[in-house]
């Protein structure tokens, strides 16, 4: 880039580029001192043909950027922008500067300001430094941007450019008598000015809005666009931009004598802030969506139940044919554990024994399948009622979620402990009604395949664990049948053998190997740990995934602790449940934190905490008022009001001394605690601010947030 | 899939133009000049209202750098990204040399969008690109657009109310204009400011696909007047 070679050497007072000639000057005729006007500004002489930007550019270009870096005790204002010029550029129009233009800034030098110490020379001196980029076009458009620095002398006075900011003065509109008065009529803007002086009636006006994006800045007067004088009253139609984007309550705006009928002396433009009336022509944002797109989507929501979102961790694409298999081996292999396969064995031997009563097998191992899927149904359908009932608690049933992988881990982190011999899972039924036998054999092996769900229990619920966890992210009927499956595989043995009796004959005899192949299966449920563990880490970053794996040991050792016997384990099991308890207080909060780039801006600014519903819940229970800024990256409106009203020094100071905590919901990824957030304080969308005192209703403040009344709000705490 | 753009087509579509290599020149004079007179006639009384957001999309036909017609209405049922360019502009090679708008090209046309980047820079303008020279500049920056479509009569442009370089429109599968403004929330022509800014298209596209309305759906477009013939 051109500019940027310039900017190589030492910083001046001009920076001098190909396109324009750059000096930061100065006006301070009575020195440097509180109270005296002191003005600073950038001078741009352009090259011929070339232009920069008002503060509106028009319908394409930027406005010039000024950033100051002043001592502590000196304040920049605002540029106080000369009236522009139009620009045609083929069918379009811009509102700039050409020719030489000076764009002022008052200092405001306060009673604070210490000016640096003297050295050799005696005086004194203010050090303005100046950041500033402009983009200067012809036909072309070339972005530059250049340091600048001036040394002000404090004693004495600088009226070298006295010229230039007279000039600059003189082409400053002046404040007109009235607010004027702005229509929204159909696609076009009746603007009403009263109050102009009698030395501009009867002229032909140029019409600059601040406001950007709002007229056909290319209207031709007197063509696209008309005015006319009633006495001293102006009134003009302006059509209205075809793609506006901004709707704007207030339009400051400036109106500027033609060129030729400017005499010196006099003034040339006159600035009002006019209230807008009416109601802007509506948009229809919403996207429709073809059929067979929505076909399409409704055919990706329904294989993959949580948000289309490209950008998330990715989810377990287990389909359901897998999940079904896998709960199908899932219910053989639980027939091979210890606590199954006695049973089991001692039925098929029965079944051996009575050799040749085929029909009676058959009708036996029907009967007994029935029990066994009934139970396993039932056990499903309990687990999927307490599932819904927790969704309707609030729980967020997806694997983006955070909070549900943990959860998962830590869910299968007991199943494995449980294969492996950490501890028991208690009998569901006491053994005197497991002993009550039905007289009829067919009710009898029913309840027998009953039965060895119930007495199966110990090694049935890792299993039914792992189905639950499978079904998770499923809906009702899809669970359901991988309950099913499961409780087809623990029965398929005996139903198998009821058809085929030699199946009885080779199945091995019951035996330590049951222990054995009880831990191996363990390894898979830490294998799934591992893998949620990792889930995790995308989801809440490496820290998330620490603390998750240091509170699932803390579990394993209390779930250990919980198997000890007598004074150990109340001792042990209370030392490491409170020690357990302690580090979830700590540290539980990574591990349900979404790490996005935010969180590192929101960590770096001390001021804002990130919004959480509990962090709320704990300040306020502590006695401290919280405001809560709901944002998101994209909405402008949030961004306006954080650089303006939000980065105040007087409502900052108010804040403080208010002890108020400031946190920050970002809603720039759609968030399910911050959507139920708003909707719980009536709103849809972003920004809303909320101020919530102790045992008070929290105050909602408006959407443009005005200092007064966040500062008022404040007072009234 | 209903999604994927039609790569066969455009197998077939470079199969005929190898055929047709000695007469293309001539007849891209023809069909340009056909294009004008359909597009002018096709666009009717629309030919000084660029539309608003919400309202129909006017359509139009365009030939590619490749000589390839295109015709915006052939696309219905489709998403369709409209981005003026001109690699002349600073604020394209913002865009293009950072790879964000490559980026944002390839993430929307994964998604089954028809991306068309339209050059309404005219002819006699010092940093007016050959077709050919405009399809190589694309390639070196691997831009992956659906189609580059020269308007050097700025007929398509002026339709629109195309301002900038760049400058977006977002056309849903109705043929309704949903989208108009910049391509991100920074205007500036510093590379460095992408990453804090908000893309104005993937946002749009997401929230759209996700069947939500577009939140921001008129925004100020930012960067180098479009140079049209005047």
């Amino acid at each position: 880039m051109p500019a940027a070679a310039q900017l190589a050497s030492r910083p001046g007072a001009v920076v001098t580029t190909p396109h324009v000639r750059a000096e930061l000057v100065a006006h301070a005729p009575e020195g440097v001192a509180p109270g005296a006007p002191v003005w600073v500004g950038l001078q741009i002489t352009h090259q011929p043909e070339w232009h920069t930007y008002w503060k509106n550019a028009g319908d394409s270009g930027l406005p010039t950027e000024l950033n100051w870096t002043l001592p502590s005790g000196v304040a920049a204002g605002d540029i106080a922008w000369p009236v522009p010029r139009k620009i045609p550029v083929g069918n379009l129009a811009n509102y700039g500067y050409e020719g030489t233009v000076l764009l002022p800034v008052p200092l405001e030098v306060s009673s604070n300001f210490k000016p640096p110490l003297a050295l050799g020379t005696g005086a004194s001196t203010l050090d303005v430094r100046l950041k500033a980029s402009w983009l200067v076009c012809r036909k072309e458009c070339i972005p530059e941007e250049g340091e600048f620095t001036l040394a002000l002398p404090l004693q004495g006075s600088t009226a070298l450019h006295k010229a230039e900011f007279d000039a600059a003065q003189a082409a400053q509109p002046l404040p007109l008598g009235g607010p004027g008065a702005v229509e929204v009529s159909g696609n076009s803007l009746q603007v009403r000015l009263e109050g102009l002086p009698a030395s501009a009636h009867g002229k032909t006006l140029g019409f600059f809005p601040e406001t950007p994006e709002l007229i056909r800045t290319a209207a031709e007067p007197g063509k696209d666009w008309t005015q006319s004088w009633q006495g001293g009253t102006w009134t003009a139609t302006l059509p209205l931009a075809d793609q506006r984007s901004a709707s704007p309550t207030t339009l400051p705006l400036v109106v500027a004598l033609a060129e030729a009928d400017r005499q010196p002396g006099q003034p040339v433009a006159w600035r009002a802030e006019a209230p807008v009336s009416g109601s802007w022509p509506a948009a229809a944002p919403r996207a429709e969506v073809s059929p067979a797109l929505q076909a399409a989507l409704a055919a990706n929501a329904a294989t993959a139940p949580s948000s289309p979102a490209s950008d998330l961790p990715p989810q377990p694409t287990v389909t359901l044919m897998a999940a079904l298999l896998g709960a199908l081996l899932g219910g053989l292999l639980l027939n091979l554990m210890p606590c199954v396969f006695p049973i089991l064995a001692i039925k098929l031997l029965g079944f051996a024994r009575q050799a040749g009563n085929h029909s009676a097998h058959r009708r036996a191992g029907l009967a007994y399948t029935a029990g066994v899927m009934l139970s396993v149904l039932a056990l499903g359908g309990a687990m999927l009622a307490l599932r819904a009932a927790g969704a309707q608690l609030g729980w967020g049933f997806q694997l983006q979620s955070p909070a549900v992988v943990a959860a998962l881990a830590a869910l299968f982190t007991l199943i494995g402990l449980n294969l492996a011999g950490v501890f028991e899972f208690g009998r569901a039924a006491p053994l005197s009604l497991c002993s009550a036998q039905a007289k009829h054999p067919i009710a009898n092996d029913f309840l027998s395949g009953v039965l060895a769900v119930v007495i199966a229990s110990p090694c049935t619920a890792p299993f039914m664990g792992v189905s639950l966890g499978l079904a998770i992210g499923l809906p009702a009927a899809q669970a359901l049948l991988l309950f099913a499956a499961l409780g087809l595989g623990l029965a398929l043995p005996y139903l198998v053998a009821g058809f085929i009796p030699a199946v009885a004959l080779l199945l091995p005899r019951p035996g330590p190997w049951m222990n054995t192949l009880r831990r191996l299966l363990a390894f898979p449920m830490f294998a799934t740990v591992a893998w949620l563990v990792w889930v995790l880490g995308q989801q809440s970053g490496i820290d998330g995934a620490g603390t998750l794996l240091a509170l699932l040991v803390c579990m394993a050792a209390v779930v250990w602790a919980l198997t000890l016997r007598g004074r150990t384990r109340l001792v042990i099991a209370t030392a490491v449940v409170a020690f357990t308890a302690v580090l979830a207080a700590a540290i539980g909060r990574n591990v349900l934190q979404t790490v996005e780039p935010a969180r590192l801006a929101a960590t770096a600014g001390q001021r804002w905490q990130p919004w959480s519903a509990e962090r709320v819940a704990e300040l306020t229970g502590a006695g401290q008022p919280v405001f809560i800024d709901f944002t998101a990256a994209w909405c402008v409106t949030c961004q306006y009001n954080k650089k303006a009203t939000l980065a105040d020094a007087e409502v900052l100071a108010d804040f403080d001394s208010k002890k108020v905590a400031m946190l920050r919901a970002d809603w720039t990824r759609r968030d399910p605690a911050i959507t139920a957030a708003l909707t719980a304080l009536g709103r849809s969308g972003v920004p809303l601010y909320v101020l919530q005192a102790p045992g008070k209703a929290p105050v909602v403040l408006t959407e443009i947030l005005g200092k007064a009344e966040v500062r008022a709000a404040l007072a009234a705490l | 899939m209903t999604l994927s753009p039609s790569s066969d087509s455009r197998s077939i579509r470079a199969a005929r133009h190898a055929r047709a290599a000695l007469s293309r020149a001539s007849r891209r004079a023809v069909v340009a000049a056909a294009v004008a007179l359909g597009a002018t006639f096709l666009m009717g009384n629309h030919a000084f209202a660029a539309p608003a957001v919400g309202q129909q999309a006017p359509d139009f036909v365009a030939v590619d750098t490749g000589g390839a017609k295109h015709k915006l209405s052939d696309f219905a049922g489709k998403f369709v990204v409209l981005e003026w360019t001109n690699p002349g502009c600073p604020f394209v090679r913002k865009h293009y040399n950072s790879g964000n708008m490559p980026a944002t090209q390839k993430a929307a046309t994964a998604q089954g969008v028809v991306w068309l980047s339209v050059n309404s820079t005219e002819r006699a303008a010092s940093d007016y690109l050959q077709p050919a020279a405009l399809d190589a500049w694309m390639k070196s920056q691997k831009a992956a657009p659906t189609a580059v479509l020269m308007d050097e009569d700025g007929v398509i442009g002026q339709a629109y109310g195309a301002r900038t370089t760049p400058h977006i429109f977002i056309i849903d599968p109705k043929g309704m204009l949903v989208y108009a403004g910049g391509i991100d929330s920074i205007a500036s022509a510093r590379p460095d400011d992408i990453k804090t800014a908000t893309n104005y298209v993937n946002q749009a596209l997401g929230e759209a696909f996700g069947g939500k309305p577009i939140s921001t759906a008129a925004t100020r477009p930012y960067g180098c007047s479009v140079k049209y013939k005047s």
